[in-house]
């Protein structure tokens, strides 16, 4: 099980990096961009991809950074996924995201893939797609043309198919400020702990005058991106925090979700009936913590 | 003077056991902590190429055309086989029963997914991983027989066209008067189950280095041999060469579990050397090879299964009628797991006749091969849930319900149905203490609170037989007859005094180089560590077997009680005529050959092995300059089966009680261990450490059985799981930490007491598990057949009663 | 271009300077190019977390990083636990055999280089933390418990020689 050849590229800045993916891209080469390699490696080794060059970005020590803007947190493409976790600032500032990150895969995968690798490698079963999702996040990425922002509802196109352009790169997700007293959960079913997801659900919410309000729920590992529950989330808003409610919200998500995926460890089937009762149990929990 | 069979650690010359049944560390351990054990990818000859084998995507398919020209021409590859090279040289792989073997690579057709097609060396893997990409096959699809089922069907595909029939082997053992007992029970409790395939999965795939002496036609292979000798014979046949020209050597392993595989990869890494001119080649086979095509699937089995029982709970007959699929064909002797169940099939039980109606076919899927336990882990999770069925059908406590039907401890020795006679064992004193250690009331009354509440909470009280000491002779029913499973090793002791075990087999986990030098520092009274245990070439070594049916530790030990007793006697006639006395006044005690009379006086070892080798001058004159002894060991008493396969095979019957609690999801199918609880009793602990590590490791490899482990395969036998993405080995965080209490029934016939003890835990903890599921499951009336019970599996059964 | 690129890394304190291919992974590269055989592969797909070694002091999988990945970085192995003068194991290595947290030992290697990092971030883990911990990484044999008691006991000792 060893990749096929490839040859290998690691710009030390940004525009060099960009600078060669454009070159390739006019002559038709097939590169590829290597960030933590947790999830392009298995592929290279079983040969599923075979670009024909790796352009690393390791050298990019400037896409490592986790920094407070005024209210936006933002998280540089390269930062490794377990600095993101022992950040006391996301930690406290951005509580649903740390979570999620707690829940993707071990602490050596932590260790070496990186935050921008996982939005960008667009696993329809990571945690992360979701909880953009739900959060309104916000992808920056940086091209020949220049830098642009593109909101998460727009960047997840198909089962690892972004709206990136292959002279483009990631460089920063950015989570809008945390509004206080944001009720929040994430949940899913993985066969094995640190496993990627069968099916999850992330949810945020408030309770205002004792009604949920401002209800948002995503669920991954189900379609060919994450998606958000919208008919739970416009069934749930303006209604009190009660398990019946929550049940309801719940059926009514999962009950629209488009056919989901099958494999051979959850049907289709299974895996609607996985977002309906994670979404029950997330509604609740994000409930509990809403003040 | 020598003493007799050493029955107890208290019989060993020693005044108190130094080593024997304590915790001893391993003296494995430094080697393995500090990553310098020579596994065998850490081994690398002058000159070595690297193979690399392309494998059939196809079920069942004809081979039309092998274009192998363009990998040929490719800088740095040595040599390219395919199947017309095995058609030349080789013979298909001997098989019990025969003729349901293929070639190591596929000739004229493929018969599973993953099948070698062609093959590679080149000088490193990646480039013949290249090299694969340039060969071209042709194939013409056949149709397939994608299981069991369709195995049988009429009009289906042969697998094997020359045998006519996809039936490797159809046969019904009887045993006593089963119709009978069927026909005069009050009731009677069937049912079908499932059991998919898992396997072995050891952390290390197989690997080889394989060398061919083309002047001297000899071939010498380094390898993670589990069973070096019959890996000798086995390529023998196949590659046609004399067994005395073929040296396996065996490496350490990282695991085996039976499922170590290496036939088909020795063979064509062998005939890559003898294409490259004679240059070693290396293979290591990677994870999807393995998960594939290697020695890691097993148990493929669609059991019907019927108890009959008397209105007081006794037990009075069992039959079993299994349908096994073997896979494509019998190379790895899958078909003596379907056998092995033979050697205790009416489990703790005193069930007075059984039937096994044996049905064992071919098809498209890969070939099975052992897996830790063999064959019981499926067949007592059959008897295991009919006995629960039984106890819910009485309304009975299922743990009272085994309890009436034990083998009571008066009864030993005692003969079962299907003719092994077990040692000894106090069931319900194993029992009784798993009841205690776990708090049974009160678990089940916090069951009956939890169930209160709508809570599926499930209790598993699952006593189980672990036959040890693995022996061939009921195996003649499927092919592979024989009498006596030889274990030799030499003990040695040199001009100093240091002392060295020789044995036929090499590391794999289970400790037995320890154990080997912990029988023998107290036999000879030196310090264990002092001990070293090496490992002989399969060619000069004494006859062994190597680790395979819980008989390494016991067989052992026999082997070197065996070689240190020879040693004593002739130590003592040395001594003797030293001192100028008889042989009978002198004695070996705490390491020193001394006078009875007078034991101030007497000699070490290192003097009388020093006297020995270097003053012939001094030794009595018929006595060689040798201080070595070999034994060879095999249980004593085995006998040749009759023709319903009863024979006395496997020598120890240790036992176990696991008990465990779960919880299932009601919304998700998911099962939670709650508590697990093991009381078990092998005799003698020759290391009580490791007793706790083969119970804990087969408890972890129960819970993937029972809840994660499966391949699957799809309609057209088409192999879904391939990769360890989705074969799913249980982690830390799914293995539940058990609470143990011990028993401790010396086995009368065994060296020291011990009784084979490795697969007892995979006995039991699958059937324990599936039955506290369907404990948790029975207010809803529905019970799972099938393992693994994963949440899918689950949560579909719910579904019937949602 | 496919072809080979300079590699210099710092491996358990020393100093190499190799052309590799790019497409080396960096097990392969500590395997078969340095000869440092300590690092095992279990899968080469990620999953087993045999492979571990740490990099620039973090725990990480050898079979997804490439050899190039690892220019100018420091890898450290199995191999640089025990005391090079004296052959004495590390507390860690110790504490896996005298309390069996062994069996084949295959697997060993890739769980004590995690637990290095766990208990370097963590001197005094709970039972929890552990598991969180190696649940990166498989073990066939072993059923876990005693892994779970090496690294207490290990953590233990480390701990009591910190303060003594
Ligand atoms: C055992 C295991 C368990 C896992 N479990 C989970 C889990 O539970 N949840 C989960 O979400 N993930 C899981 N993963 C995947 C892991 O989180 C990866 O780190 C992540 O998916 C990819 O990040 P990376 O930095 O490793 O990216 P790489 O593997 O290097 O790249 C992934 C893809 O993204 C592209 N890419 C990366 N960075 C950029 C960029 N800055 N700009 C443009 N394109 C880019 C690459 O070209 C490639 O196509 C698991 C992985 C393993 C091995
Ligand atoms: S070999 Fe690297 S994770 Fe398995
Ligand atoms: S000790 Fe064998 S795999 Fe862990």
């Amino acid at each position: 099980m060893k990749p096929a050849p490839f040859a290998y590229h690691a710009p030390e800045t940004l525009p060099e990096a960009i600078t060669l993916l454009q070159r390739f891209e006019s002559d038709g080469v097939d590169a590829k961009i290597l960030a933590g390699g947790q999830s392009l490696m298995p592929m290279l080794a079983m040969r599923v991809a075979r670009p024909e060059v790796l352009v690393d970005l390791r050298r990019l020590r400037s896409l490592d950074y986790i920094r407070a803007e005024g209210g936006t947190l933002t998280i540089g493409a390269m930062t490794p996924k377990r600095a993101a976790e022992q950040s006391a600032l996301v930690r406290e500032t951005q509580p649903l995201f740390h979570a999620a990150t707690e829940l993707v895969g071990h602490v050596g995968v932590r260790n070496r893939g990186t935050v921008g690798g996982s939005f960008a490698h667009a696993d329809p079963a990571s945690e992360y797609p979701a909880v953009a999702l739900v959060l309104d996040m916000e992808l920056k990425a940086v091209g020949p043309a220049g830098e642009r922002t593109i909101p998460a509802a727009d960047f997840f196109v198909t089962y690892m198919t972004t709206s990136l352009e292959a002279t483009e790169v990631l460089t920063e997700v950015r989570l809008p400020a945390w509004t206080r007293g944001t009720g929040w959960a994430i949940q899913e079913m993985a066969r094995r702990q640190g496993d990627l997801a069968l099916a999850g659900v992330a949810a945020t919410l408030r309770l205002v005058r004792g009604a949920c309000t401002g209800v948002r729920l995503a669920a991954f590992g189900v379609n060919a991106t994450a998606v958000r529950l919208r008919a739970a989330e416009e069934l749930l808003e303006g209604q009190r925090p009660e398990a019946a409610n929550f049940a309801r919200a719940a059926a009514a998500g999962a009950g629209n979700l488009e056919e989901p995926m099958s494999c051979v460890h959850a049907s289709s089937e299974y895996r609607r009936q996985l977002v309906e009762v994670l979404a029950k149990r997330c509604l609740a929990e994000a409930a509990s913590r809403a003040v | 003077m020598a003493r007799g069979v050493l029955k107890l650690p208290e019989d060993l010359p020693v005044s108190v056991p130094r080593f024997v049944g304590k915790e001893v560390t391993r003296l494995e351990d430094p080697g393995l902590v500090t990553g310098t054990a020579e596994f065998i990818d850490n081994l690398s000859l002058a000159g070595m190429l690297h193979c690399a084998i392309l494998r059939s995507p196809h079920p069942h398919a004809r081979i039309l055309r092998i274009d192998t020209s363009a990998a040929e021409a490719m800088d740095g590859v040595a040599a390219v086989l395919t199947g017309e090279d095995l058609r030349r040289w080789c013979n298909p792989a001997v098989t019990a029963p025969e003729g349901w073997g293929s070639y190591s690579m596929a000739v004229d057709k493929v018969r599973f997914v993953g099948e070698p097609v062609a093959a590679v060396a080149a000088c490193n893997r990646y480039l013949a991983e290249d090299a694969l990409e340039q060969i071209r096959v042709e194939y013409e699809p056949l149709p397939c027989v994608p299981d069991a089922h369709a195995a049988t069907t009429p009009g289906a595909s042969l697998v094997f066209e020359e045998k006519g029939s996809n039936v490797i082997q159809s046969r019904v053992y009887d045993w006593g008067e089963v119709d009978r007992m069927f026909a005069e029970a009050d009731h009677v409790v069937s049912n079908t189950f499932r059991w998919n395939r898992v396997g072995a999965n050891p952390t290390e795939t197989f690997g080889c280095i394989c060398q061919w002496d083309l002047t001297g036609n000899a071939l010498t292979c380094h390898g993670s041999y589990q069973v070096p000798r019959f890996m000798a014979l086995g390529r023998s046949a196949t590659l046609r060469l004399p067994a005395n020209r073929i040296r396996i050597i065996a490496q350490p392993m990282g695991g085996g579990f039976g499922g170590k595989g290496g036939p088909r990869g020795t063979d064509i890494a062998a005939l890559l050397s003898r294409k490259a001119e004679g240059r070693p080649v290396k293979y290591i086979e990677d994870r999807i090879e393995y998960l594939l095509a290697g020695g890691g699937q097993s148990w493929d089995r669609h059991y019907e299964a019927a108890l009959a029982v008397r209105a007081d709970g006794t037990i009075t007959g069992l039959k079993v009628k299994l349908l096994d699929d073997q896979g494509a064909g019998a190379e790895g002797y899958g078909t003596i797991s379907a056998a092995k169940p033979l050697a205790a099939f009416t489990g703790c039980y005193r069930i007075e006749a059984a039937r096994y109606d044996l049905t064992l076919v071919a098809t498209n899927r890969a070939p099975t091969y052992p897996f830790r336990g063999y064959g019981p882990p499926p067949h007592y999770f059959v008897l295991e849930s009919l006995v629960d069925m039984a106890a819910r059908k009485l309304g009975m406590d299922p743990a009272e319900l085994r309890r009436r039907n034990y083998i009571r401890p008066e009864q030993f020795p005692y003969v079962v149905p299907s003719g092994n006679e077990y040692d000894s064992g106090q069931y319900e004193v194993v029992l009784d203490k798993a009841l205690a250690l776990a708090d049974y009331a009160k678990l089940r009354a916090e069951q009956a609170r939890a169930r209160a509440a709508g809570r599926l909470i499930g209790i598993g009280v699952v006593s189980t037989v672990e036959p040890g000491v693995f022996d061939w002779n009921c195996y003649a029913t499927v092919g592979v007859p024989g009498v006596g499973v030889p274990e030799g090793v030499k003990v040695a002791v040199d001009i100093l005094g240091n002392v060295t075990v020789a044995v036929g087999f090499n590391l794999q986990g289970q400790g037995q180089f320890t154990v080997a030098a912990q029988v023998a520092a107290d036999y000879l009274g030196v310090d264990m560590h002092a001990v070293r245990v090496a490992t002989a070439a399969s060619d000069v070594a004494l006859p062994h077997f190597g680790q395979g049916g819980s008989r390494l530790g016991v067989s052992v030990t026999g082997a070197v009680l065996g070689a240190c007793r020879k040693l004593e006697v002739l130590f003592c006639r040395v001594v003797a005529h030293l001192m100028q006395t008889t042989p009978e006044q002198v004695e070996l005690m705490d390491g020193r050959l001394r006078l009875k009379a007078n034991p101030a006086v007497g000699m070490t070892l290192a003097e009388v092995a020093g006297t020995m080798l270097a003053r012939s001058d001094l030794l009595p004159p018929d006595v060689e300059p040798c201080p070595e002894a070999n034994y060879v060991w095999t249980a004593p008493g085995r006998t040749a089966p009759d023709e319903q396969g009863r024979c006395k095979s496997y020598l120890t019957a240790a036992n176990a009680t696991h008990l465990v609690m779960v919880e299932v999801d009601r919304e998700t199918g998911q099962t939670s261990i709650l508590g697990y609880w093991i009381v078990d009793d092998c005799g003698t602990r020759l290391n009580p450490a490791t007793v706790d590590g083969q119970i804990e490791g087969g408890v972890a490899q129960g819970v993937g059985a029972a809840l994660f482990e499966e391949y699957v395969y799809g309609e057209s036998a088409q192999p879904l799981v391939t990769t360890f993405v989705d074969y799913l080995i249980p982690t830390i965080g799914e293995v539940p930490s058990s609470r143990k209490a011990v028993v401790v029934t010396p086995s009368p016939v065994s060296p020291l007491g011990a009784k084979g003890t490795g697969e007892g835990a995979i006995h039991t903890t699958p059937a324990a598990i599936m039955c506290a599921i369907n404990d948790a499951l029975s207010p809803l009336g529905i019970e799972v057949r099938e393992t693994p019970a994963s949440p899918r599996r689950l949560w579909q059964l719910l579904q019937q009663v949602a | 271009m496919t072809d080979k690129q300079r590699v210099c890394v710092t491996v358990n304190g020393r100093r190499y300077e190799r052309w590799v291919e790019p497409r080396l992974t960096l097990v392969d590269f500590l395997r078969h190019e340095l000869h440092l055989g300590g690092t095992h592969v279990g899968c080469e797909h990620g999953i087993c977390g045999l492979c571990t070694v740490l990099i620039d002091g973090r725990s990480g999988r050898s079979c997804l990083t490439l050899a190039v990945q690892v220019d100018g970085a420091e890898v450290t192995t199995i191999e640089s636990l025990r005391d090079p003068s004296t052959g004495a194991l590390h507390p860690i290595q110790q504490a896996f055999v005298d309390a069996h947290g062994l069996q084949c030992g295959f697997c060993t290697p890739g769980f004590i280089m995690t637990t290095v990092e766990l208990l370097r971030e963590n001197p005094d883990p709970s039972d929890e933390e552990i598991k969180r911990a190696l649940d990166g990484n498989l073990c066939r044999c072993t059923g876990y418990q005693s892994i779970l008691a090496s690294v207490r006991l290990a953590a233990r000792r480390l701990r009591e020689g910190r303060e003594a």
